[in-house]
């Protein structure tokens, strides 16, 4: 039975790696990337079946290192495999340290009607303390560019709680972004893995640690200010104009099926969940070359944790969870199946509860994992 | 072979001067084993003893030697436990014996259990040897030493020996001075059995394996024996001697040092310092005024799996199979589960219980803070005694309390006799005395000098030891023996947790440290007890006045911001990783409390 997907495409290549962090991306391989798009297709070939694509999502990684061409390319294999919507959102994460007028015109024309651009911040200390391979200017620059090539659904990523950063300085950077009119806000609180540099920085005392109090007061100015200007705050880190939320997201939200391709992509599929390797080597290998597709990860979800993990997605968007959607797809009253936490949270007060409907407190949306754990199975 | 050719004697001496070493030197040249027989420190035959270079169980070994007068000599040697926590074990070795060596190390000269030892061999009326050992070491000072021996103890130099025990340099005149010097044992053997008990282990196949020295009469495989204090009757299953392993003889007789075999099941029933006798004789006068051995420290020993409760049980029945000085009494603690207050004779004697618990069993043990027994009078009359801080009465309800004081004896040398002096007067110390050991100086440290005080148990138990060797940069070394129950002003201090009082951490203390001690126990958790949902207020408190708080602030921030293209099994992973977390986590009034935070709060001194 076809139904519909949305399409993740992964390019695991920078220029140089963010000192934040530990995502899967590779420095000084971009002579594989060639070979990396035969993979994709190929691998795209062997996965799709005949699911029509409603959204596409090219995430990395560092996308916009690709050639512009290689993306119309890679988009125009993908129409011409898959059932692609008319009006899908297609997607692409955009680094301004590596773009032109040029690169966006191109595609633009091959399909792109969403932009993400990476700016982090408009302070320019701060970008060098991450490590970010682009400059404020930079930035501005290529919102400036997007815009004057008709791209009219822009998305900024912007990253706060960074080491030692004032209220002050994260309240220039962010409405310094709102002046640039996007369409779209993803905001995330710096999160550090062990194997990061700036972590090592931190444990090595040559770096202020993250203090999540601050953190917190941040996110706290970042609704104020987004909602005085029109934003809707329609999920923990993401707000947009009205009409503009990521429908790509949304799809994870909603705990609907996707299929990931390239690279350390991640797949939700048949109730399975799936991850291919991250390594480069390996994964260019089963695609262009000897060995065959092995994924890192399948994982057959049962119907009780796709339940428990319908619920923690669906509580990190504002709507919240409706008890009679769920009732629908699962034929259970999530009401009663989790009555005990649902109290428990609402005692709290990080959950609200009215007429069969639950969605996060602001303050629970800042403690969101205090109330998603309680709800995994046992 | 006759009394007169029979030396009964021990070897005394502050720990790690040399006594197992000399015990071995003594049995290879005698004879009694080869070199190639001898594994190093053959009478320590417990793991953890060689470890801590102390011996905990006394033995006995028979040597055979021939001396000068061409006449052979039997010399049983007895082994006593060289820690003060069993001073009583010692003492009622040292009956067994007419003489002692007594053994000072030349590098360090005398140290504080040297001069407890000595006074206990004196009172006992012991033939005294004394040997100055190490003098192979570099770092050796036999004349200083011997200055202090005559000046301190009075024994002139012309009666000391000097040797190594370890290369075995002047070890063998000493056999001819035990010969000599060491009176033969008295007793008559045609008399009425009455032999002393002055160790006991037990045996999974014997039974009980007493340890005596018969004083009069003689005991054979076969007789009927009763114990003196509680009438026990026994049937003698085995006679021998060690030498060093068990060899089995037909009868043992009045002088002589032996064990025999007696198939009772427990120590407990056959105590060291009991006197053994024939079961119809009309014997009633025991060789030695004899007591149990009091417990003075307790603590509770809980397993940090609940689970394991069951084999912590079996584990401490066996372990007092072969320690009757080891007390157990279950108990429960709301936080901790059910577990057991135990008592010991001291701190080591506490130590090595643990580590025999934790090493012999397998088991991960959470043990309390120790603390001592109180005697409370209550304003309603009623008297208490208290093992258990948390069942401390309210100060409302206490008309007296009295707790144990022990004298204490530090040798030092003298600069550092003030910083000493600040850590014995802050521990409620008394001072007493203090006495030069002798005229020469140690380096630039000064002259060695005895410091003597009193001071209440409870302050011994948890630094003390290790301020005051690190006060002295480790040249200090300490005695102390019980003096008895004095009044004091104590308190209890409850710690609570989100306004729930936590048993474990119930502390007696004097009330004026109650806002100290309670704002170190309340500043510690703080850090320890992540950030909940809502603030948490740490409180410590005497009855209902609050002395000290600390608050954790409500955490703020946990949240997993960015999903990087579509991995929610890393997120899930992530949270089922926080679930598995909570669920190790005691929960005390609603607040998640880590395992750490107990195990570091209890160690807080």
């Amino acid at each position: 039975m076809s139904s519909d997907i949305a399409l993740y495409v992964h390019v695991p290549f920078c220029r140089r790696k963010c000192r934040y962090c530990s995502f899967i991306s590779y420095e000084q391989r971009e002579r594989d990337i060639p070979r990396y798009l035969e993979a994709l297709k190929k691998e795209l070939k062997l996965r799709y079946h005949d699911d029509s694509i409603r959204t596409i999502y090219i995430g990395g990684g560092t996308p916009s290192l690709l050639k512009a061409s290689d993306i119309a390319d890679l988009l125009s294999a993908i129409s011409g495999l898959c059932q692609l919507d008319k009006d899908a959102e297609i997607s692409i994460e955009v680094n301004p340290g590596t773009v032109d007028q040029n690169f966006f015109q191109t595609i633009r024309k091959a399909g792109v009607n969403r932009l993400s651009l990476g700016i982090q911040s408009l302070n320019d200390d701060e970008l060098a303390i991450m490590g970010r391979i682009h400059t404020s200017i930079q930035a501005r620059e290529a919102v400036r560019l997007a815009r004057s090539e008709g791209f009219d659904n822009i998305n900024l990523d912007l990253i706060y709680g960074l080491p030692a950063q004032t209220k002050e300085a994260w309240q220039y950077s962010l409405e310094e972004a709102i002046a640039l009119e996007p369409e779209h806000l993803s905001l995330y609180a710096l999160t550090l893995e062990e194997d990061t540099p700036m972590q090592k920085m931190i444990d090595d005392g040559l770096m202020t640690k993250i203090d999540p109090d601050m953190a917190a007061d941040q996110y706290e100015i970042a609704e104020d200010l987004l909602e005085k200007h029109g934003y809707i705050h329609y999920e923990i880190s993401n707000w947009a104009k009205p009409g503009y939320p990521c429908r790509h997201n949304l799809v994870y939200w909603y705990n609907l099926p996707y299929l990931g391709i390239g690279a350390a992509a991640h797949s939700c599929i048949n109730g399975h969940r799936i991850a291919n390797t991250g390594n480069l080597d390996k994964y260019l290998a089963e695609f262009t070359g000897e060995n065959s597709w092995s994924p890192e990860l399948d994982e057959k979800i049962s119907r009780e944790l796709e339940i428990a993990e319908s619920v923690i997605l669906g509580l990190r968007l504002a709507e919240g969870v409706q008890q009679v959607i769920l009732k629908n797809r699962f034929g259970v009253n999530i009401m009663d199946r989790f009555r005990r936490q649902i109290k428990e949270m609402s005692d709290a007060g990080l959950l609200i509860q009215d007429d069969g409907h639950i969605s996060l407190t602001p303050r629970g949306r800042l403690l969101s994992n205090e109330v998603f754990w309680r709800f995994l199975p046992e | 072979m006759e009394q007169a050719q029979t030396r009964n004697f021990c070897i005394i001496a502050h720990i790690d001067h040399g006594k197992s070493t000399l015990a071995d030197r003594l049995i290879e040249l005698t004879g009694t084993l080869r070199h190639e027989e001898m594994s190093e420190q053959v009478m320590d035959n417990m793991e953890l003893e060689r470890e801590r270079g102390i011996t905990i169980k006394a033995k006995a070994v028979r040597l055979h030697y021939k001396a000068s007068d061409g006449k052979d000599y039997r010399l049983n040697l007895v082994d006593t436990p060289g820690h003060v926590d069993f001073s009583y074990e010692v003492s009622r070795t040292l009956v067994a014996c007419e003489g002692a060596i007594l053994v000072i190390d030349a590098t360090q000269g005398i140290q504080a259990q040297t001069l407890a030892n000595t006074y206990l061999a004196m009172e006992h009326n012991l033939e005294v040897i004394p040997v100055i050992n190490k003098i192979d070491l570099p770092g050796s000072e036999p004349q200083r030493v011997l200055d202090e021996i005559q000046s301190v103890l009075g024994y002139k130099a012309s009666d000391t020996l000097l040797m190594s025990a370890k290369t075995g340099e002047g070890v063998p005149p000493l056999l001819e001075e035990i010969v000599h010097r060491i009176p033969p044992p008295k007793g008559d053997p045609s008399k009425p059995l009455r032999a002393l008990i002055f160790d006991s282990r037990y045996d999974a196949y014997k039974g009980v394996i007493a340890y005596l020295r018969v004083v009069d009469g003689r005991v054979a495989k076969g007789d009927m024996l009763r114990l003196m204090s509680n009438n026990t009757q026994l049937e003698v299953l085995e006679v021998g001697y060690f030498a060093p392993q068990p060899v089995a003889s037909d009868v043992l007789s009045s002088g002589d040092v032996g064990y025999i075999a007696t198939g009772l099941k427990s120590v407990v029933e056959c105590r060291v310092g009991d006197t053994v006798t024939t079961f119809d004789g009309n014997v009633n006068e025991p060789l030695i005024g004899y007591h149990l051995p009091k417990p003075m420290v307790f603590a509770g020993i809980y397993t940090t799996q609940a689970e394991d409760f069951k084999e912590l049980r079996e584990a401490i029945e066996k372990l007092n199979l072969n320690d009757a000085s080891l007390t157990y009494e279950p108990e429960t603690s709301p936080i901790l589960g059910y577990g057991f207050r135990c008592g010991f004779l001291g701190l080591l004697h506490l130590d090595i219980v643990r580590e025999r618990l934790e090493r012999e069993f397998g088991l991960s043990l959470l043990v309390t803070a120790p603390g001592v027994t109180f005697n409370i009078t209550k304003t309603n009359g009623e008297q208490i005694t208290i093992t258990n801080p948390d069942d401390f009465p309210e100060p409302n309800d206490i008309e007296k309390t009295e707790e144990p004081w022990v004298k204490i004896s530090i040798i030092t040398p003298s600069s550092f006799i003030g910083t000493l002096m600040e850590l014995l007067s802050e521990s409620e110390g008394i001072y007493k005395y203090t006495e030069y050991l002798s005229h020469q100086s140690i380096g630039d440290l000064g002259q060695r000098v005895r410091l003597e005080y009193e001071m209440p148990l409870r302050n011994m138990l948890t630094t003390f030891y290790d301020q005051m060797k690190s006060r002295s940069r480790g040249y200090a070394s300490l005695d102390y023996e019980l003096i008895g129950f004095r009044e004091g002003k104590l308190v209890k201090l409850v710690v609570m947790i989100n306004e729930m009082p936590v048993d474990a951490f119930s502390r007696i203390i004097p009330p004026d440290k109650a806002h100290d001690v309670g704002k170190a126990m309340v500043t510690k958790l703080r850090h320890l007890i992540p950030r909940q949902l809502f603030k948490v207020p740490l409180q410590a408190a005497v009855g209902s006045r609050i002395v000290a708080r600390e608050d954790i602030a409500a955490l703020r921030k946990d949240v997993l911001a960015k999903c990087y293209g579509g991995d929610i099994t890393r997120k899930r992973k992530l949270l089922e990783k926080q679930k598995e977390g909570k669920k190790k986590m005691k929960n005390i009034g609603r607040v998640e409390v880590p395992k750490e935070a107990f195990l570091d709060v209890l160690k807080l001194g």
